[in-house]
């Protein structure tokens, strides 16, 4: 079986950001740092500011995470994005639940409802990127990083399939953000 | 009518979350769908909740639509013609 | 090594056994029907839902203890493994649901997706940390190839693989927004589609590893999932995600090999017509076709596994399903779709099943039976 090597990894906090172990110096925080990291390192991509909370932060941390790769945008089909979280996509969730409040206030939003899947965020990151190949997302527990890098390393065992973006990319609540994501590569153990 | 226009403007860039896009960058005339500010299937059903939250109108069939939201031009015509609020 | 589907079990307004709802579906029933005024929408629906009563009174003592998500788990759950004889502490559990306990969301019952799924798994005997697979509707194909993918790594001799969703205000309301709810029962590859309806199911496959001497039982030969990369959330206009899933799981297989494709067949105009260019660009026309969403409704992150047992059992009976609600065919390519029920074609093997989700996901799974 081949193993993963992890090979770059953003870390996102509610106030602070690092990239490979080096801080990244930000403004802000939340959904603020957020807009100002797009902003400041990002730019040109205004479907950004149509995203719900949990898609900003996925979007934020994979464009960190590829900031300068060779090839980016060249569309492919052997890199995964598999991501993480505890609770699925229940900031945007509640957001869209006071669309549809009794009497006067119902008014359903569609553009909120679409982000009431957490796999959005792997769709969003797939149209940036240009990438073909599998997307997933599964709900854990906690960010354990060694079962996710055994399901990202599954299915990467899978053939044509070489590297993944996976990690945990979690909002635990209103401007809370949890994220660790990493882009790992498989390696052939030539042993076997 | 003015007056309507740039209010729409400012509604539809709020209701889409437009944010790189100011009131003087939406040509009156200009489609809204297609070309220009390249709106989806999801801002159409935007602009249809739009129409009802803050004028009262009611487009129950997405193809209406099609004909109400042809320009911000257009638009502001239907409303004046047809708000309840 | 091979995945083999041990045993299953399906819950549904059809039946509370595999048995009850493969019967109903041969026999051509349905349980949409309209509903006004439920979840408190005004606008009505058509839709097939369980009775919660019920599943409260078949899971008997503690209903109270767990929500009606939990009570449909664990009842298919324990059906499923009791009939596969296996022993629930040594297994691994794959969840697939696409709201969970959505229909309690903002009351202080709530119980977040991985909570219920630890409930799920201590209420049934399993010991491992569970897997849940949110994405979106193909979740159910989605969490069928990560047990086989578990029963490779070798660690495990079992995988539960459970898909469920219930039907709330939430979920409703939200597709109701999107102007994609047909108000009448729907119409998978029909020329007057317009759109879909919803259901509740619970479905469950339990998969052990056999190595290749044994023979007999449905393998899950091979799965990929495969994102568009165009829209969040309408379909991609040349099928692409669906394409080159399909493509990769038919690779060396003959035409003639596969009974059918269980299609997604919404049966909104797009996502028919999406899947009708796929089939055609992955070179499977030849291939009959067919949509269970006319019988359940679009049953979200149960469909991709309860169309997979569905499918199995009506290939043992040597039957194609028919595509209820189908007439004349609706989509610009010819797709061998029908009304009515169809022979197996004697040098069949097996099936295909194809499946589309919001993020702009795709899904397919091909199934074997008994051997390579």
């Amino acid at each position: 079986m081949a193993s993963v090597n992890v090979m770059r990894k953003v870390e996102i906090s509610s106030d602070a950001v690092s990239v490979d172990g080096v801080a990244l110096p930000v403004c802000g925080s939340g959904e603020a740092m957020l807009d100002w990291i797009y902003r400041t390192h990002v730019g040109g991509y205004p479907k950004y500011h149509k995203m719900d909370l949990l898609c900003k932060l996925g979007f934020i941390a994979s464009e960190l995470l590829l900031a300068g790769e060779d090839g980016r945008f060249v569309p492919r089909d052997d890199r995964a994005v598999i991501l993480f979280n505890r609770t699925g996509s229940q900031c945007d969730d509640l957001r869209y639940l006071s669309t549809i409040t009794e009497g006067e206030g119902y008014f359903p939003s569609p553009a909120v409802f679409v982000y009431t899947l957490p796999n959005i965020v792997t769709g969003e990151i797939a149209i940036r990127n240009k990438y073909y190949g599998e997307t997933s997302f599964y709900l854990i527990s906690g960010p354990d990083t060694w079962m996710m890098l055994e399901v990202a390393g599954q299915a990467m065992d899978c053939g044509g399939v070489s590297s993944a973006l996976t990690g945990w990319v979690e909002c635990p609540g209103e401007d809370k953000l949890e994220c660790m994501m990493m882009l790992a590569e498989k390696t052939v153990n030539f042993a076997d | 009518m003015e007056e309507l226009i740039l209010e729409l403007k400012e509604e539809i860039i709020d209701a889409l979350n437009l944010e790189e896009v100011t009131p003087a960058d939406i040509d009156n005339d200009a489609p809204l769908f297609g070309e220009g500010l390249g709106l989806d299937s999801i801002d159409a059903l935007e602009l249809i909740i739009l129409l009802e939250k803050k004028y009262g109108i009611r487009l129950s069939n997405p193809q209406e639509g099609k004909e109400v939201f042809k320009s911000v031009a257009v638009m502001a015509g239907y409303v004046k013609d047809n708000r309840k609020k | 090594m091979t995945a083999v589907c041990a045993a299953d079990n399906i819950i549904s307004p059809l039946g509370w056994t595999t048995e009850e709802n493969i019967a109903a579906v041969l026999a051509g029933r349905s349980a949409l029907m309209p509903h006004e005024w439920a979840f408190g929408l005004t606008e009505p629906f058509v839709a097939s839902l369980v009775d919660r009563t019920a599943v409260s009174e078949r899971f008997g003592a503690y209903a109270g203890m767990y929500t009606v998500f939990e009570q449909m788990c664990i009842l298919s759950i324990r059906e499923a493994v009791s009939a596969a004889g296996i022993d629930a502490s040594s297994a691994a559990l794959v969840l697939s649901t696409t709201k969970a306990n959505v229909d309690s969301l903002g009351t202080p019952h709530y119980v977040p997706p991985a909570d219920s799924a630890a409930r799920i798994a201590a209420a049934v005997g399993v010991a491992l940390p569970p897997l849940v697979v949110s994405n979106a509707c193909i979740s159910g194909v989605c969490a069928q190839i990560e047990a086989k993918r578990i029963l490779a790594g070798g660690k495990v001799p079992a995988v539960i693989v459970c898909g469920c969703d219930v039907q709330s205000r939430f979920i409703v309301s939200g597709f109701q927004s999107f102007k994609a709810l047909s108000p009448q029962e729907c119409r998978p590859f029909d020329a007057s589609r317009c759109g879909l309806n919803l259901g509740e199911a619970a479905a469950t496959v339990v998969y052990v590893a056999k190595d290749r001497t044994q023979s007999g039982g449905w393998i899950l030969r091979s799965g990929a999932v495969r994102n568009d990369a165009n829209h969040i959330s309408g379909p991609s206009r040349t099928g692409e995600g669906s394409y080159r899933a399909l493509r990769h799981v038919t690779a060396g297989i003959a035409v003639e090999d596969l009974a059918f494709i269980s299609a997604h067949g919404t049966a909104t105009p797009y996502n028919d017509e999406m899947e009708s260019i796929a089939i055609e660009r992955a070179g499977l026309l030849g291939v009959p076709v067919n949509s269970f969403k006319g019988y359940y409704g679009h049953t979200m992150g149960a469909a991709g596994v309860l169309e997979c047992i569905l499918s199995m059992h009506a290939f043992d009976r040597g039957l194609i399903p028919a595509t209820r609600g189908f007439g004349t065919l609706g989509v610009s390519r010819p797709v061998d779709v029908s009304a009515a029920v169809r022979d197996v074609p004697p040098r069949a093997r097996g099936f295909v099943k194809l499946i589309s989700g919001f993020g702009g996901c795709n899904a397919a799974a091909l199934f074997l039976k008994g051997g390579e």
